[in-house]
């Protein structure tokens, strides 16, 4: 009763704080505040294993470090290079696959649930296994490729060559499913009743596909391809178990060259510069897209 | 009900209080420590908690742990190169004084793992931890494979000496590569697995084992942090050089990010002739070949010098922990040379004087000799404050250049050399 009467004073604004408020501190405490941390140790010549080391205001020096260091660049194209493959190659699978499942035949839903398996494993777990699997001497995956096309013996994480290609086919294999999942519930939301009336107006099923399954369909593809794009930019733990960025530095993304200046090398102010680099990068990157997928949404 | 609670309670708390968290990495010598412990606990009543890692974690979670002031460890057994930073950043008790009040002495150890293990600034009588674990990179071989006639007048045939322990390394190739992709018993066998690993130390480790044979410096030794010259001389280069063909002559296919375990698993598997590994795995390989019929060992051979990439580590006291007391009482335990002895016979490597210079050591194992020549030749990477930032760069202008085959031996020492410096200036060394 005490309780009641306590809140019966309160305005629907106060209530509203009163439920959203312990989510905003807990983002400000694990989100904001690090961020702007971080911010502020990026104009600094900070070290964190260098204990008694006062940091240094340096000013835009860490900046001007990051984007002036070839090698920056180099892991910035890798990084860009692994996005554009995965997302190309899960836009198209996924999409396939959520036209293949959109059919009704025996044994779709068994089909449906062996197909996501991949994305429920963890990361990590898949990098372990696929090392065995593209081992070229027992390796699973150099077996099927000889046994339709004598390539002989190749080493997919040990060449420059094929080392971007394995951990593209490792983040097909694992996250295709996600794209056809979310494919499949915006083709699962067209109605019938736009094909019927296509068939009565005698379009074939590729004009029906162009003019109305592709547009149904792509804010979906968008959408999937937005999150699948945020993740893989910072795409970590899978590529350091499968390859550890090499050989070389032939798969270290920005993110592991990130970790390996964060904590390893120990450079806080200058890995702290990096990160907001990568923040915004991927920031305005996610709005620009954003923009265009709301204007291909109300067209 | 009540006085059985409170007895529980009492027997916990008192076990808390008489127990202290050793931390090492997950690894054969680890178990045998665990096992000679157990005497330790029988005599003090202390109990030891272990916390092993695995090796490619280990640098990760040990400096992890020790950057955030943090107590899980009482004791640490941390690798020779983190001396500096464990000395100049304070996470290392300082020894000395304990070292006096007990009667531990460093002459009692061998001195060149005193220099590695122990001292900061190296070479100084100021000591952080008791050398624990003595330890070299060197090689196994088939010696089953070696001992077959037909392969030995095979391979004489065609080199004109004997197949048998390569006195230097062009002769090492010659072997691996004249096992290379060759069938024996009805499989594919291979030269030698070498260390390719990228992510940690793995490639470095091993391509140093070739630099130092050649004579390779990290700096001219009048002018410190002088690189220029030594880090890169022609020798230096040649060896990287040599390190590249070796491993595209003679590593088995899909060897290109391969460190210890793997090393291991290529050589007990049958798939090569030669492993290259720490001393450390030479207990484990020995036990499975009770009659020394199918595994030989012997030390880096040498090139232009003898020399060979030290490894091992010594036991240090955490400054973060509560247990400060518990945990030397544990150093002064196993500095005793009756503890040493038994450390040697479970598969540790003890590096004190009265069981490296006992009579039976050399012939007490098939690998002890080798581990005598190996410790009086050893050389390591910097041991520096900041050696974590200076053996990334290495990892990775080798790894590109050697498993990659991007650019050249030179250009990736030079590149190498540029980093370092960069470190050395934030450092405030140059």
């Amino acid at each position: 009763m005490s309780v009641k009467k306590k809140f019966k004073g309160l305005s629907d604004k106060a209530v509203g704080w009163l439920f959203i408020g312990p989510t905003v501190l807990l983002l400000l405490a694990i989100n904001i505040y690090p961020l702007i941390y971080a911010i502020k140790m990026s104009f600094t010549n900070f070290y964190a294993n260098k204990i008694g080391r006062e940091p240094q205001f340096v000013g835009l020096k860490n900046y001007i470090k990051v984007l002036n260091k070839e090698a920056i660049w180099e892991k910035m194209q890798v990084t860009a290079s692994f996005m554009f493959w995965t997302l190309l190659l899960q836009a198209i699978i996924g999409l396939g696959l959520a036209l293949l499942l959109n059919r009704k035949f025996k044994g779709n839903e068994l089909l449906t649930t062996l197909i996501v398996l991949p994305m429920m494993l963890s990361p990590a777990v898949v990098g372990v296994f696929w090392t065995y699997l593209y081992n070229p001497q027992v390796g699973l995956f150099n077996y099927v490729v000889n046994f339709f096309y004598d390539l002989g013996s190749f080493d997919m994480i040990g060449s420059s060559t094929l080392a971007p290609w394995a951990i593209v086919i490792v983040d097909t294999w694992m996250w295709t499913p996600f794209t056809m999942l979310i494919c499949l519930a915006g083709l699962r939301s067209v109605p019938n009743y736009l094909y019927e009336a296509a068939e009565v107006d005698r379009a074939s099923k590729w004009q029906q596909f162009i003019y109305i399954t592709l547009p149904s369909v792509l804010p979906f593809l968008l959408l999937a391809l937005l999150f699948r794009g945020i993740e893989n930019f910072k795409m970590f733990d899978m590529v350091v178990e499968l390859t550890s960025g090499g050989p070389g530095s032939a798969t270290e993304l920005a993110s592991i060259n990130l970790k390996r200046e964060a904590f390893e090398k120990w450079k806080t102010g200058y890995s702290s510069a990096f990160a907001v680099i990568l923040f915004v990068t991927i920031f305005g990157f996610g709005n620009v897209y954003v923009k265009v997928m709301n204007k291909i949404k109300e067209r | 009900m009540i006085l059985l609670f409170v007895s529980l309670f009492s027997f916990s708390v008192n076990s808390n209080a008489k127990s202290i968290t050793l931390g090492w990495a997950a690894w054969d010598p680890a178990n045998a420590l665990q096992e000679l412990t157990k005497e330790f606990t029988a005599e003090t009543g202390i109990e030891v908690n272990f916390e092993f890692v695995p090796w490619p974690n280990f640098a990760d979670r040990m400096l992890n742990e020790l950057n955030n002031k943090g107590k899980t460890f009482d004791l640490l057994i941390g690798d020779s190169q983190w001396i500096g930073a464990g000395a100049v950043y304070g996470h290392y008790v300082k020894l000395n004084d304990f070292f006096d009040k007990e009667g531990i002495s460093m002459s009692d150890f061998s001195p060149a793992t005193v220099y590695a293990y122990s001292t900061w600034p190296k070479g100084s009588k100021n000591y952080y931890a008791l050398p624990a674990m003595g330890d070299a990179l060197a090689w196994a071989y088939r010696k089953d494979w070696f001992d077959r006639p037909e392969l030995k007048s095979e391979f004489k045939k065609k080199h004109g000496y004997d197949l048998g322990v390569p006195a230097n390394w062009n002769q090492l190739h010659d072997m691996c590569k004249f096992f290379q992709g060759r069938e024996i018993d009805g499989q594919k066998r291979y030269g030698a697995a070498i260390n390719t690993e990228r992510g940690s130390e793995g490639i470095t480790m091993g391509v140093t084992a070739a630099m130092y044979a050649w004579g390779m410096e990290y700096e001219n030794p009048n002018k410190p942090y002088d690189m220029e010259g030594y880090f890169n001389s022609p020798q230096a280069v040649e060896a990287v050089e040599f390190y590249r063909k070796l491993y595209e002559d003679c590593a088995p296919p899909g060897h290109s990010d391969a460190y210890m375990v793997a090393n291991l698993d290529a050589y007990k598997s049958g798939q090569v002739a030669f492993q290259m590994n720490w001393y450390a795995f030479w207990p484990g390989v020995s036990k499975e070949d009770s009659d020394g019929r199918v595994s030989g060992f012997f030390a880096n051979p040498k090139q232009n010098v003898a020399a060979a990439t030290l490894g091992g580590q010594g036991i240090s006291v955490v400054k973060y922990s509560d247990k400060q007391d518990l945990a030397l009482e544990y150093i002064k335990w196993f500095a005793r040379p009756d503890v040493q002895q038994k450390w040697w016979d479970l598969g540790g490597y003890s590096c004190h004087n009265d069981v490296l210079n006992s009579p039976s050591f050399p012939t007490s194992t098939v690998y002890a000799q080798g581990f005598l020549d190996s410790m009086g030749i050893v050389k390591d990477f910097w041991q520096e404050p900041t050696f974590v930032e200076l053996m990334l760069p290495m990892q990775e202008a080798i790894h590109d250049y050697v498993v990659n085959g991007k650019g050249t031996a030179k250009e990736a020492l030079d590149k190498i050399i540029a980093e370092w410096v960069e470190v050395f200036e934030a450092d405030g060394k140059l």
